[in-house]
């Protein structure tokens, strides 16, 4: 596998990020069946998958190096974006290890890990870097160790601390978030921070998710899917930045729906770690046209039949009441009513022209 | 969640620490590394005696930054179920073993301000698996270690790489010289309790410390060495319509897994209650540390790896 | 929308000492244990209660020395919660301690136990007196106090912000969000909800 990164393409401003075939096609589609509810859909984080988003530890693709540059830039300006409590060190260094060992044994061509003790050196080829540091020694590295490696990362992480039977939110790295404040939901409880997601709670998903995750092991990560929509592929979706990309939504038309809306995946991992035994979450986005989803036969018919039949509350939630009727209104003519299959696998490796 | 795969690790060194006490240390059978192990972790051997197939759980010792080796401490238990007289007598250096990944269902506490820690005898085992990660985070703790007069130097001799700077004691006299109460009642505010030994002593020192208001939240608990069977009984297992007769120093969930069912189980020990299972009729004798005072005597469900029925037949609903 | 089913929203319940507590402190942001504050049946004198004079002219108050039925009286908030980091940096193991008051008073008191190591079985508290509500402004950050409205102007960007039921403990105040960010100038009128 050769990526060939692209690193002046933008999320913000100039928007000029696109997707190349293969990247479309290994995009994590997030609906299995025709219509969308809330449930505790956690299975184990092993490689492979029904797209290749899901043969690493942590994916990486072609947007990489220019993800890497938009979060150095929503840091420099808003620090607080990364932030984590002072009793979760242990936990910083077990992520940077967990990344580090990751990257480097899935991309060896990009990434590498040499080890004499303690003394280690970390070598990221796409960004440029090298490191030598001893582990252990914060001092070592030019920023803490979560934000070292997670500044090397795509997609969010937060830290989860274990205590009096819950999993408390005790720190992270959120620039490219839907729509939820790390400087706000910092130390909270898992249903705390949950606290605005509709309907779930009273299905008893979180009770049933927590009991879960509270049991999670070492060497055994999970994963989710989540979805939302978005307009433009705008990473910062913050509420702290909602002023200035709120105002997109009243952008889009019928004519261009298809290219302004996308539709916006988390692929969600945890995994315990062993010396703080806290809990490393991944949040990492991937941000699809409908364009380009419309150009998968089974994709498109699938979103256009989840939009159609979502339930209100979640739409109202998820923030889509302003264009989700255009994206229906586009996708419709293409739903011939044929059943789709089971699973997000797009069945096809070739893509339909543009429509 | 399922049992993680075992894998096949090779006894590198086998040390006599005392008689009746042996440290076993492991390496990957096939090469490379161990993951890095969590603190207050422990893994699970299964140990074929001829026909005989035992799981036991041990603790690991060696620190989280050694991963070429994974070290357990076995102390050889006359009324064993014959997990460490197997250990002791019939494995060698070279032997390959097979080994479930570590789970951590004992760890360090993060927002303490001090860890108390608290063994007796062999339960010192996960408690030489915390210091390391204490010690790294240089983080304040003290340490009490229980000890017949005869095993004392053994254990200050495991505990000295630790004590520089932190109160450590062995205290040879056993129980009856350690002042329990005090010792708990002097401990500053955000402290956290680790006790690990016989279910005597962890019941003692739990006990103790909710009597001086120690929040639940705050005592940690690590069941060990309490392996001893009970009297035979018969399990029916209503809805496979398998009926399974428990030795005496099996374990229900050992018996179901000699009978080929595949009953859920993660810890092994009575603490993460994977293994619940719903009670349909009988009495239960529980050793859980999961289940609730209410849920115990309601009787209505059992922790299959570790609680046994009271009478001669128990049917459950799996 | 008064009540918009949000769980980050503290319940609260009025206190009782824990029974497992070897010693029980309770802080209160007036001068007296406020009524409605305490369970049925529950008197002042099982606790150490700390109160707040809001006067100058008091007497210093020893803060080290347990004993139950104690009354100690500082000056003003700050004073008393000043006092509070001193005695809870050389407590004991087994203390439990609770606070009744304004929601932002409370949890700056839970805030100060925290930080000494106090879980949450070991804290409780009672909400009594105003319902108006700390709003901090998740744009600019700045936070704005007395609020009992479901929208209010932000005391640091100026901007409209509806009041989400979202509270975080750790500062002490509900999120408020621009409510016309989407369409600038799209205000609906404010309703008085948190009196």
């Amino acid at each position: 596998m050769t990526l060939q990164f692209k690193p002046s393409e933008t999320f913000r401003d100039t928007f000029t990020y696109a997707k190349t075939a293969e990247d479309i096609l290994r995009f994590p589609f997030p609906f299995p069946e025709d219509e969308y509810m809330y449930s505790v859909n956690i299975e184990p984080h092993v490689k492979g998958g029904p797209t290749a988003a899901f043969q690493a530890v942590f994916d990486i693709d072609e947007h990489y190096v220019a993800e890497c540059r938009e979060r150095a830039k929503v840091l420099a300006e808003d620090p607080k974006r990364c932030q984590v409590l002072p009793h979760m060190m242990a936990a910083e260094w077990d992520t940077l290890e967990l990344i580090m060992e990751s990257l480097a044994a899935d991309y060896p061509e990009h990434f590498t890990l040499t080890k004499a003790g303690d003394l280690w050196t970390w070598v990221n080829r796409p960004l440029g870097l090298q490191q030598s540091f001893t582990f252990g020694k914060a001092e070592t590295l030019p920023c803490p160790p979560f934000e070292f490696i997670t500044r090397q990362a795509q997609g969010d992480f937060t830290l989860q601390d274990q205590r009096e039977d819950n999993l408390f939110v005790d720190g992270g790295m959120v620039t490219t978030q839907a729509d939820w404040s790390l400087e706000f939901d910092i130390g909270m409880t898992f249903h705390e921070w949950h606290g605005p997601v509709p309907l779930a709670h009273e299905k008893g998903v979180f009770d049933r998710a927590l009991k879960y995750l509270m049991r999670l092991q070492c060497g055994q990560p999970v994963r989710r899917l989540n979805w939302t929509m978005t307009v433009n592929p705008r990473l910062d979706t913050s509420p702290e930045n909602y002023p200035v990309w709120g105002p997109d939504k009243a952008t889009v038309t019928p004519e261009n729906v298809a290219e302004k809306v996308h539709l916006r995946v988390e692929l969600q991992t945890l995994f315990r770690l062993p010396r703080s035994n806290a809990i490393l979450f991944g949040i990492r986005c991937y941000l699809t046209s409908v364009a380009d989803i419309a150009r998968v036969p089974k994709w498109r018919r699938r979103l256009h039949r989840v939009l159609r039949d979502l339930h209100p509350d979640i739409i109202g939630y998820k923030g889509l009441p302003r264009y989700r009727q255009m994206v229906i209104d586009h996708l419709a003519p293409f739903d011939d009513g044929v059943p789709t299959s089971r699973g997000i696998a797009p069945d096809t490796d070739t893509l339909d022209a543009a429509r | 969640m399922s049992p993680a795969a075992t894998c096949d690790v090779r006894v590198r060194e086998i040390e006599p620490l005392a008689p009746g006490l042996k440290r076993f240390s492991f390496e990957p059978a096939h090469g490379g590394l161990f993951s890095t192990p969590p603190a207050g972790g422990h893994v699970m051997l299964t140990l074929r005696d001829g026909a005989r197939v035992m799981k036991n759980a041990y603790s690991l010792v060696s620190p989280p930054a050694e991963r070429a080796r994974y070290d357990i401490i076995v102390r050889l238990v006359a009324q064993s179920r014959g997990g460490s007289a197997f250990l002791h007598h019939k494995v060698a250096r070279g032997d390959v073993l097979e080994m479930a990944p570590p789970l951590s269902l004992f760890p360090v506490a993060a927002t303490a301000k001090k860890h108390l820690l608290i063994g007796g005898g062999i339960g010192i085992t996960p408690l030489l698996s915390h210091l390391p990660e204490l010690k790294a985070r240089g983080a304040r703790y003290e340490l009490h270690q229980l000890s017949v007069a005869d095993e004392a130097a053994v254990f200050e001799r495991l505990l000295a790489p630790f004590a520089a700077g932190a109160e450590i004691r062995v205290h040879g006299g056993g129980r009856a010289a350690f002042d329990m109460a005090g010792l708990l009642a002097r401990q500053p505010l955000g402290t956290h309790l680790y006790v690990c030994g016989p279910r005597a002593l962890m019941d003692a020192v739990s006990g103790t410390a909710l009597a001086l208001g120690w929040p639940k939240g705050k005592i940690h608990k690590e069941s060990f060495g309490d392996t001893s069977g009970g009297l035979p009984f018969k399990a029916v297992l209503k809805r496979s319509g398998i009926e399974v007769e428990v030795g005496a120093t099996q374990s229900l969930l050992e018996a179901m897994e000699a009978a080929g069912v595949a009953a859920p189980c993660l810890c092994r020990g009575g603490a993460c209650g994977e293994c619940r299972t719903p009670v349909i009729e009988g009495e239960v004798e529980h050793r859980d540390d999961f289940l609730s005072a209410e849920e115990k005597a309601a009787g209505t469900a059992i922790m299959t790896c570790v609680s046994r029925a009271r009478g001669p037949r128990l049917v459950i609903d799996l | 929308m008064s009540d918009q089913g949000i769980k980050s929203r503290p319940k609260y319940q009025p206190i009782a000492p824990e029974p497992a507590g070897r010693h029980h402190l309770l802080v209160v942001e007036g001068a007296e244990v406020p009524g409605g504050a305490l369970a049925e049946g529950v008197s002042p004198a099982a606790f150490e209660v700390w109160t707040v004079a809001h006067r100058s002219a008091v007497p210093g108050a020893p803060v080290m020395e347990e004993a139950a039925g104690a009354v100690r009286t500082f000056r003003s908030v700050p004073h008393l919660l000043g006092a509070l980091q001193e005695r809870l940096a050389r407590e004991r193991m087994g203390l439990r301690l609770y606070g009744a008051g304004t929601e932002p008073f409370v949890w700056d008191v839970f805030g100060i136990a925290q930080a000494a190591g106090l879980g949450r079985q070991e804290t409780g508290f009672a909400h009594v007196g105003t319902q108006a509500r700390r709003i901090f402004c998740v744009h600019c950050r700045a936070v704005t106090e007395n609020v009992s409205t479901s929208i209010v102007t932000c005391s640091g960007c100026g901007a409209s912000l509806f009041v989400r039921d979202h509270f975080s403990r750790r500062l002490a105040a509900f999120m408020g969000v621009q409510v016309d960010a989407e369409v600038p100038g799209e205000v609906p009128e404010a309703e008085e909800l948190y009196a």
